[in-house]
């Protein structure tokens, strides 16, 4: 592994809400070029973890470095290196699509002209939305708006919080081919997702966190191989073949997280 | 791929652009704050005949600037963090700053626009003029009032995360403000009463802005009130940004 291939790197990284112990020496890294799946059930410390990348939140021990940065000690270069699309992403709903676009790209530094608006509202299959509110667009099309904007100063990591959440099989499909398409640019991509199809789908690492712990972090195919005998995912499987899902269900348990 | 820093005046040009534009597209709530001082002073013929021009435009103003801080900035600011537009904005490479710097300067120019109003309405329909001095002084002093109540709106949605409640708290304060201030500064609710509202957030206020309207009569014990004005300033704002949380669930 050379260290210029390393566009994240998360090490030793415990995050506390008051006594609460949310996220536990969580440690692992993306490459340059890779897309990386954070799965794990509801309060896991999947966001907690995503929202210390984006320096939104202080951990209490560890260190995240993006692109060579360290997030406490170099937060805006670190933030500079990152797109992020949050899991509650909204904007100024008196603004519309164009004007929004216009706002991140000031605040990325980059210069969008009009052609250029155009050409990123084409890609995004928006031609004609420009001047719709972001609340007038379908879920779907929120999403490629979102994405559009997490990637429109060309980062070396695009952080998606859950972003096939509410979409239809269609639009879900489409995110995954843009994930890939980044990929093929060389953007590394973390995403946090709940869909194991998703994470077999596009993945190509995850980590598996349950109770802030990492439980098991390699490809998808490796994690099944690796657990597939173990006597708690036998027992979660349903249809004999040993799945993602059985081994995720194995691993965290049945018991429905709040 | 790039990791460069945009440099900062750009940014904060962006962002005052976009706040610009979301306040010119919330212009019909802005006109009806500003239409309360407008219609107060269209009915004060009596009151301006008995205590004077600066008395009813102080007064006009200062309410301007209680619903201007109050139910303007508080409601948007608890809005924007509930719907995460804040977090959104922290995870790009700016200082925190720079968002409520921009929101704090559109704020200030709508009391500039507020002051201007009142003082058009006041020549035209009641015919009440001031110095040039007079008029500068008149803008200066709302902008140090109006840093008050954006000071209180800041502590509301300092102390208070829900925007529901944010907004029903700030109503409540802003009735409570007007009232209060102006029925006890006139006597009528007891000269107990009157001393306090002359030394609250509302009289300080209104009496500097009277002062600045009338320059040569500005004495010492209005140069008290100005610091306990700027006190009032810093301190709500102090509290305000230290109990301020960008996100609603943390």
């Amino acid at each position: 592994m050379k260290t210029s291939d390393l566009i994240l790197e998360v090490k030793g990284l415990n995050i506390y809400y008051g006594h609460f112990h949310a996220v536990q020496n969580v440690s692992f890294s993306v490459m340059q070029g890779e897309i990386f799946g954070l799965l794990g059930p509801n309060g896991a410390g999947k966001t907690s973890t995503l929202s210390a990348i984006e320096g939104l939140l202080k951990p209490q021990s560890g260190s995240v470095t993006v692109a060579g940065f360290d997030t406490l000690e170099k937060p805006l270069h670190a933030k500079s290196a990152i797109g992020v699309q949050l899991q509650a992403t909204s904007f100024q709903p008196e603004l519309t699509v164009g004007e929004i676009l216009q706002l991140y790209a000031g605040i990325y530094g980059v210069a969008l002209s009009k052609d250029r608006l155009s050409s990123v509202m084409r890609e995004i299959k928006l031609e004609d939305a420009s001047q719709k509110r972001f609340r007038q667009l379908s879920g779907g099309q929120q999403q490629r708006v979102s994405l559009a904007i997490a990637t429109l100063h060309d980062p070396k990591l695009v952080l998606l919080d859950e972003p096939t959440s509410g979409l239809d099989p269609q639009s879900r499909r489409q995110l995954w081919e843009r994930m890939e398409a980044m990929r093929e640019k060389g953007h590394s991509v973390l995403l946090t997702t709940h869909s194991m199809e998703e994470a077999e789908a596009v993945c190509d690492r995850i980590a598996i966190i349950d109770h802030g712990k990492v439980v098991a972090i390699d490809t998808p195919q490796s994690i099944i191989d690796n657990n597939k005998t173990k006597p708690e995912v036998i027992a979660a499987s349903r249809r004999g073949k040993i799945t993602l899902e059985d081994v995720f269900i194995g691993l965290t348990g049945k018991a429905i997280r709040s | 791929m790039q990791t460069t820093i945009p440099n900062t005046s750009s940014v904060f040009t962006s962002l005052l652009r976009a706040d610009f534009t979301t306040q010119w597209r919330n212009r019909r709530s802005f006109i009806l704050l500003l239409l309360v001082p407008v219609i107060i002073l269209f009915s004060w013929k009596g009151v301006i005949d008995k205590f004077g021009g600066p008395f009813a435009l102080s007064s006009c103003i200062t309410i301007g600037l209680v619903a201007t801080g109050l139910m303007g900035y508080s409601n948007s600011i608890a809005r924007d963090r509930d719907k995460g537009v804040f977090q959104r904005l922290r995870v790009a490479p700016m200082p925190s700053w720079c968002i409520m710097a921009s929101r704090l300067l559109v704020q200030l120019a709508m009391i500039l626009v507020l002051t201007i109003a009142v003082l058009i309405a006041g020549k035209k329909m009641d015919n009440i003029t001031l110095t040039p001095a007079g008029y500068a002084m008149s803008f200066l002093t709302a902008l140090i009032g109006g840093a008050v109540y954006l000071g209180l709106g800041q502590l509301i949605v300092g102390m208070i995360q829900n925007p529901e409640t944010v907004n029903s708290t700030s109503r409540l304060i802003y009735f409570v403000f007007i009232m209060v201030g102006m029925f006890g500064e006139l006597g009528i609710l007891g000269d107990q009463l009157k001393e306090v509202v002359m030394w609250s957030p509302y009289g300080t206020v209104k009496r500097i802005i009277a002062a600045g309207m009338q320059p040569a009569a500005w004495n010492a014990e209005m140069t008290t009130a100005l610091l306990v004005t700027i006190g009032y300033a810093l301190l709500f704002s102090f509290i305000g940004i230290k109990k301020f949380k960008w996100n609603n669930k943390q």
